[in-house]
């Protein structure tokens, strides 16, 4: 029973950190079963949107949020709402790979732990996810070796892993392959294909190949503001605003 | 000029090898000299007995007991409410200016001479709580004037805990005190372990915040638990109490081989313990 066909929704959401005005009434909607793209320069507010969709943002000091953020007919921020259970269902990938210090299967299974899955499922959770995320050939035979002994491209792979392993509506993803070589990231850009076939993806990245090979629709973020939102094919063939095109061609930013 | 830097780095180096070689040396030699003064007055029978001017011994049996008495207790105490305290101080109380001047506090604390422990344990748990010259107060006492340092060496170990941890975890849906319990805690015991053999040390080696509040007991446990109750002095009190005397120097000597050993023993145990717990991760 949807109210639209939006998975995601932020209407007029302002978000200040201190005096520093960082988003100014951001409208965007993300759909279903889409690769949702958000790019823009550097300090434009992409990291801070991506995290006012799972609340990560609530743990910072002095930060005010205004608006409305709808998961599905939710409004995220309403008191009422249990943020755990919604980051359990908003899962996020970081720009560094952050492996637990801990071995490849447990990182694995902190989420189900957490959320009070029986252990008896876990090997078949840790298959599953590691399949996922196209890791499972590397590392089956050393799921108890320590998951920092991972290479980078392998450490993100993992972290993709373990948010699947809760099994997520939503990925959150900040710039996911920044750290990584290219043939990691042609690894993860090749998941996404997959992922997008269960789950939401909501992707930061700063390269505009990537947004254009994986995604469906792009937001172009400037100064707090979102400029234009359309899918990808547009905004890269005939972007609307003649920033999006100075952007896009690289003629700033 | 990169001439001269090679022969500034060889000089630098050099002070480095001079240096290490000389605290080598002084360690080796101080740790000689203690055993050789020391392990011939060590007999079984020293080990075994109480001092008594009855049967003729001279024996350090309840030293030993009362030293492994009030360490126990001592970080039994500490341990829990050290690493909690160090826990809220740097995961729940932010940074406003009540915490800095409990961290101000705390590094004072560490840093006043333990005499003056020993006079507020004796005025505050022997006379105040009446509970006399007893295990009990001194381990009470040493308590308070070890918990700065555990606190802040706990503090030390959760703050290199990376950040990122702390957000991949809460991205997954973890509650705070779920991360405490299943990433912080876990990376910070080699902390936890440094903070403890810290103690241990600093207990093992009290003398002052001790005579006034543990006493100068030297009979064997009547009890178990009785014992926590009576006066008693630990090793290095009683080999305080025999060195002032100054018949002689050996059975000081002799106490204080034991108490070399017993602190080489613990910092091998600790590493071994550390490093057993660093292999698992
Ligand atoms: N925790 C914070 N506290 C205060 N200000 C912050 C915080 N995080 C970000 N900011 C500020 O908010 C603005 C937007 O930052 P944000 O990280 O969202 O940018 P971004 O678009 O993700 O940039 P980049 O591409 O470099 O990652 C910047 O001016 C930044 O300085
Ligand atoms: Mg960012």
């Amino acid at each position: 029973m949807k109210m639209n066909n939006f998975k995601m929704q932020s209407k007029n959401l302002h978000l200040h950190y201190g005096e520093n005005h960082v988003l100014k009434g951001i409208n965007l909607g993300v759909r279903p079963n889409e690769i949702t793209a958000l790019i823009g320069p550097s300090g434009c507010g992409k990291s801070t949107f991506l995290k006012t969709l799972n609340r990560m943002n609530d743990l910072i000091d002095n930060v005010k949020i205004e608006g409305e953020v709808y998961f599905d007919d939710i409004n995220i921020y309403d008191s009422k709402v249990d943020v755990y259970l919604l980051r359990k269902r908003v899962g996020m990938v970081f720009q560094k790979p952050n492996p637990f210090p801990m071995s490849i299967y447990d990182n694995i299974c902190y989420g189900p732990k957490l959320h009070g899955v029986v252990k008896s499922k876990f090997d078949e959770i840790v298959e599953k996810s590691l399949k996922g995320a196209a890791l499972w050939e590397e590392t089956k035979d050393r799921l108890k070796k320590s998951a920092l002994s991972l290479s980078g491209g392998q450490q993100q792979r993992l972290c993709i892993a373990r948010a699947l392993a809760i099994n997520p509506e939503v990925l959150l993803m900040d710039e996911p392959t920044s750290a990584l070589d290219p043939i990691s990231t042609i690894k993860i850009e090749d998941l996404m294909s997959d992922l997008r076939k269960k789950y939401t993806v909501v992707i930061v990245t700063h390269n505009m190949q990537q947004a254009a090979r994986i995604s469906d629709r792009t937001a172009f973020f400037l100064m707090g503001d979102m400029v234009e939102f359309d899918e990808t094919e547009k905004i890269f063939s005939m972007p609307k605003d003649k920033k999006t095109e100075d952007y896009i061609t690289g003629r700033f930013g | 000029m990169n001439k001269k830097f090679r022969l500034f780095d060889f000089f630098l180096k050099s002070l480095i090898w001079i240096s290490g070689i000389f605290i080598f040396t002084v360690l080796i030699s101080i740790i000689f000299f203690v055993f050789y003064k020391g392990l011939p007055s060590i007999s079984w029978n020293f080990l075994i007995t109480a001092p008594s001017e009855l049967d003729g011994t001279i024996g350090i049996l309840p030293m030993i007991i009362n030293t492994v008495y009030i360490i126990v207790i001592t970080l039994v105490i500490s341990t829990p409410i050290g690493i909690f305290s160090a826990i809220y101080l740097n995961e729940y109380a932010g940074k406003n200016k009540l915490v800095k001047i409990i961290e101000f506090t705390t590094e004072t604390l560490a840093g006043i001479p333990s005499i003056i422990y020993g006079l507020f344990g004796f005025a505050f748990f022997v006379v105040g709580l009446k509970l006399g010259y007893s295990i009990l107060s001194g381990a009470l006492t040493l308590t308070i004037m070890i918990l700065p340092t555990i606190i802040r060496t706990v503090q030390e170990a959760l703050k290199t805990v990376p950040n990122m941890y702390r957000e991949g975890a809460l991205g997954l849906g973890a509650t705070k005190l779920h991360i405490i319990r299943t990433i912080l805690v876990p990376s910070s015991i080699p902390g936890i372990l440094t903070a403890i053999i810290l103690s241990i040390g600093r207990i093992v080696g009290e003398s002052a915040a001790l005579i006034f509040t543990a006493g100068l007991g030297y009979s064997l446990p009547s009890g178990f638990f009785e014992h926590v109750k009576s006066t008693g002095a630990t090793l290095t009190v009683q080999l305080y109490q025999y060195a002032i005397r100054g018949e002689s120097l050996e059975i000081p000597f002799a106490i204080a081989s034991i108490l070399v050993i017993i602190v080489l023993i613990v910092n091998i145990a600790t590493k071994v313990i550390a490093k057993s717990f660093n292999k698992e991760r």
